[in-house]
């Protein structure tokens, strides 16, 4: 097997060399000393660790919370994003612009605003109360937060898909006597579906490894409101390494096994449309 | 009729994109919408198709009025240019849309895909995906998907213009065998003239959103009523020519042609003659010619293409100045007259030629546009005021649409008030709006003129013309040069009936009927689709509240007695109009004459 085969594009070999050292130094390398000093440990305390119960819970909110946001986000951004192709209104730009700012904000600051909005004398949290919705301090506190922080990463990867749809697909749709309803579903739906998917990804991805904008307005009470990551940072704290690592190993595992599967799902999706061609 | 459209009017930002177009596609018939982009042909099938509201008119398919219907309830099948199948179904899947959508049973739309799939020769394709297929096997997949739910009406929007030349034409044999089969109806868009003569069995010509003219291939291109039509529909030579009581002349030569249409009861005036390049004769000399002389000329150019020979020819003599088409694309007219020649091989042999030769020039076959407005002649008192006045953008984009020449022309008499022009007006002319704009056209009238332009210092393009004439003699020739202007503005046209003050009830329906008369004869005899308008009132305040309360008005106006002007309309002049103006003037007594 070689790499080296004739290209009209020269550089092949230094720009693989250069791909391959730059994901060894940025991503490999600590990924590594993280599975080093997770091995320092006995295999019964690794299990310990894992399976403690204030662990176990930290899991579901970590992964749920992400999960239930990034579906939120899907919908809603699919739905900002349709908005913003589709019509032209007055602050439609400036909008536009708005999208970004969760990327920009440093995440304690919008943890402390959706706090003071959310808190039960907050803006919104007051009106909330009478009803008995608590949103500061709770989990659904941590399913706003990471909904905020994933917005970007759906409506980004949307728009161009959307704005792809070509107008004709619809108009024929329309003269063979479909609805509504169906071209969305039949017509325009299939065609955004795997932008969709990777922003799904790319939000839930985010959202897990969340902690800055989360850690103010979960409150975190053990067993209830703690993420996995606020758990690292507590072992941290008590010169636990090991026990930290061992938490960031599994983090790590489970999450590279979702987005893996994701991909998997869709690369199947792709393939099926084309083994329905031959 | 399987589709009709009735005064169907689509603005865009106020100005129309289709206008006032009215049509009639019968059972079975293909019928073709020809015209350059941007005229408005595919905003037509789009209101057609429903996909397009429309702001005035009406649109009836199989006799039931679908105006108001929503695209998915008409049903029309409707073919795009960038074929837009669903790339994520396959071939079997977008031809069963319309069917799965209809809740049609499986068995049955298997068997309706078969025999789609049969009709535009694609058997066993079912299962590809549409990228898997050539442009011209998705074009086709295309007709099978608009075809599957037994459309009323087939629309095809520029259904080639993605394909290159060899399966463009194999897919238009295919679009008509099936067309013929199934005998539906269908409305088929295109720019390229080729295809429509190749396809329809009926052409429209559509500009600047006016459907210019309607009918049969070969009526169209033997006689055309429009230049546009003339030079769209394969090409032709425009020569400006008189019209004399024996016939036709090109410059001081009489031409005998025989069968040459009279226009106006042949009243000795300024015409467009056509020439078709194929009608032209050459020979060494006047003597050999078989068919009528027109001028001597000089080979500029022949071009070798295959069956046909392309020559340009230069002509001399008194018929140079004839010219009125551009040639060069610099936009300089050349001051003597280019003719496009093609000659076929079996001409070629029998007289060869070589460039710069001398020969004759005869032509088999003169068509003359029925229009009045034949070229412009900008008046003024002196050389300043005639340029500045050729320079006016409203009339170098009239001259430039209608494709004729303006020539200046300047009469230290239209100020002085003598009595003669140092020479006959023919054609338009124009003038400059001012304060002694009536003294002008008074003076140009009596000299002959039979239309005059007024044009203000500053005016934008037209967006609504209004028509009116003082006098019933007036009426024709007033629709003639509203038909022939409005075909190259993107204006609507609203005819303007003015009834005195206090006539009373008995009065009304009389009113009306000259309406609909004016109304039905712009359409028959003029190919002109006007509104009309009722108003009560003195005529000229009348006319002027109207064009005050419009956009970018012009007013047309017919009369038949010169003393009318200054008594009856002398208010529209009083303040130096700030609106294009069109008088029309032809004596009252001929057509009085007819009358009796």
């Amino acid at each position: 097997m070689t790499f080296r085969q004739p290209s009209i594009l020269p550089g092949f070999g230094l720009t693989l060399g250069f791909s391959t050292f730059f994901l060894c130094a940025i991503v490999l390398l600590p990924l590594a000393a993280l599975v080093m000093k997770t091995a320092t440990m006995g295999w019964d305390d690794f299990i310990r660790v894992l399976t403690d119960p204030r662990a176990v819970a930290s899991y579901r909110l970590s992964f749920g919370a992400s999960l239930l946001a990034a579906t939120l986000n899907s919908v809603f951004g699919f739905i900002i994003a349709w908005t913003l192709v589709r019509y032209e209104f007055p602050g439609r730009k400036l909008i536009d612009a708005l999208i970004d700012m969760p990327f920009a904000l440093p995440t304690a600051v919008s943890g402390i605003a959706l706090t003071a909005v959310f808190a039960e004398n907050g803006w919104i949290g007051q009106y909330l109360a009478p009803f008995g919705i608590k949103v500061a301090y709770t989990w659904i506190g941590v399913v706003v937060a990471l909904t905020l922080i994933g917005l970007p990463f759906v409506v980004r990867s949307v728009q161009p898909a959307i704005a792809e749809v070509q107008r004709d697909l619809e108009d024929a749709a329309e003269t063979l006597g479909a609805g509504r309803i169906t071209i969305f579903r039949r017509i325009v739906l299939p065609t955004v579906m795997p932008a969709l998917a990777t922003g799904f990804t790319l939000a839930f991805a985010r959202a897990v490894g969340e902690y800055g904008s989360v850690i103010f307005i979960a409150g975190n009470l053990p067993m209830r409101t703690e993420i996995t990551p606020l758990l690292i940072v507590i072992k941290l704290e008590q010169f636990d390494y090991a026990g930290a690592a061992a938490l960031g190993f599994i983090m790590l595992t489970m999450s590279f096994a979702m987005l893996l599967s994701i991909n998997l799902l869709q690369a199947w999706g792709r393939r099926r449309l084309v083994a329905a061609g031959r | 009729m399987s589709i009709t459209l009735d005064q169907v009017t689509k603005r865009y930002q106020g100005s129309p994109v289709v206008n006032d177009v009215s049509l009639e596609v019968g059972e079975g018939e293909f019928y073709v919408l020809l015209g350059p982009s941007g005229s408005g042909k595919s905003t037509l099938l789009r209101a057609i198709a429903g996909l397009t509201g429309v702001d005035h008119g009406r649109i009836a398919l199989h006799g039931n009025d679908v105006t108001h219907v929503s695209a998915r309830q008409r049903g029309v099948g409707l073919v795009f240019q960038n074929y837009a199948l669903f790339r994520h179904m396959t071939v079997g899947e977008n031809i069963e849309f319309a069917l799965k959508v209809r809740r049609m049973k499986a068995a049955e739309r298997r068997e309706r895909r078969k025999e789609l799939l049969r009709l535009v020769a694609l058997e066993g394709m079912d299962d590809r995906l549409p990228t898997q297929l050539s442009g011209g096997q998705q074009q086709r997949v295309a007709v099978a998907r608009a075809l599957a739910h037994k459309p009323p009406v087939l629309l095809l929007d520029e259904p080639f213009g993605a394909l290159d030349a060899k399966i463009r034409e194999e897919l238009r044999r295919t679009i008509r065998q099936v067309q013929r089969e199934l005998k539906i109806t269908t409305v088929l868009v295109t720019h390229d003239q080729e295809e429509a003569f190749a396809l329809a069995d009926r052409i429209g010509v559509m500009n600047l959103g006016r459907l210019l003219e309607s009918g049969k291939p070969d009526e169209l291109y033997a006689r055309p009523a429009t230049r546009f039509v003339a030079t769209f529909l394969g090409a032709a030579n425009l020569l400006l020519a008189r019209q004399t009581e024996q016939g036709i002349r090109f410059g001081t030569t009489p031409v005998n042609a025989r069968r040459v249409e009279k226009l106006d009861g042949g009243r000795e005036q300024e015409v467009v003659a056509v020439l078709r390049p194929e009608e032209v004769e050459l020979a060494p000399t006047r003597d050999n010619l078989r068919t009528n002389f027109i001028a001597n000329g000089i080979v500029e150019e022949a071009v070798f293409t295959g069956a046909l020979e392309r020559m340009r020819v230069r002509m001399a003599d008194g018929a140079a100045n004839a010219h009125i088409g551009t040639h060069s694309s610099n936009g300089h007219h050349s001051p003597t007259a280019l003719l496009d020649v093609t000659r076929t091989q079996h001409e070629q042999r029998l007289f060869p030629v070589t460039i710069g030769q001398t020969v004759a020039i005869g032509v088999r076959r003169i068509h003359v546009l029925p229009t009045p407005l034949s070229s412009y002649t900008a008046y003024g008192a002196d050389e300043a005021a005639c340029e500045r006045l050729a320079q006016h953008p409203l009339l170098v984009e009239l001259a430039n649409r209608m494709k004729t020449r303006i020539i200046k022309r300047v009469e230290s008499a239209l100020a002085a008030g003598v009595a003669t022009a140092s020479a006959p007006v023919s054609g338009v002319a124009v003038i400059s709006g001012g304060p002694n704009s009536a003294e002008q056209l008074q003076w140009l009238l009596q000299n002959g003129a039979g239309e005059v332009l007024v044009l203000p210092t500053h005016s934008a393009s037209p967006q609504r013309v209004l028509i009116h004439w003082a006098e019933d003699s007036a009426r024709r020739s007033t629709l003639a040069v509203a038909a022939s202007l409005l075909r190259h503005v993107a204006a609507e046209a609203v005819y303007v009936g003015i009834l005195p003050e206090g006539s009373g009830e008995a009065q009304r329906p009389f009113g009306v009927r000259t309406l609909l008369d004016a109304r039905s004869e712009a359409q028959a005899v003029h190919g002109l689709e006007m509104r009309t308008e009722l108003r009560f009132g003195a005529a000229a305040e009348e006319l002027q509240r109207q064009l005050s309360d419009s956009e970018a008005p012009m007013l047309i106006l017919g009369v038949s007695d010169p003393a009318q002007l200054r008594h009856t309309f002398g208010a529209l002049f009083a303040a130096g109009a700030p609106y294009p103006l069109m008088v029309v003037y032809r004596p009252g007594r001929d057509s009085e004459g007819v009358s009796e």
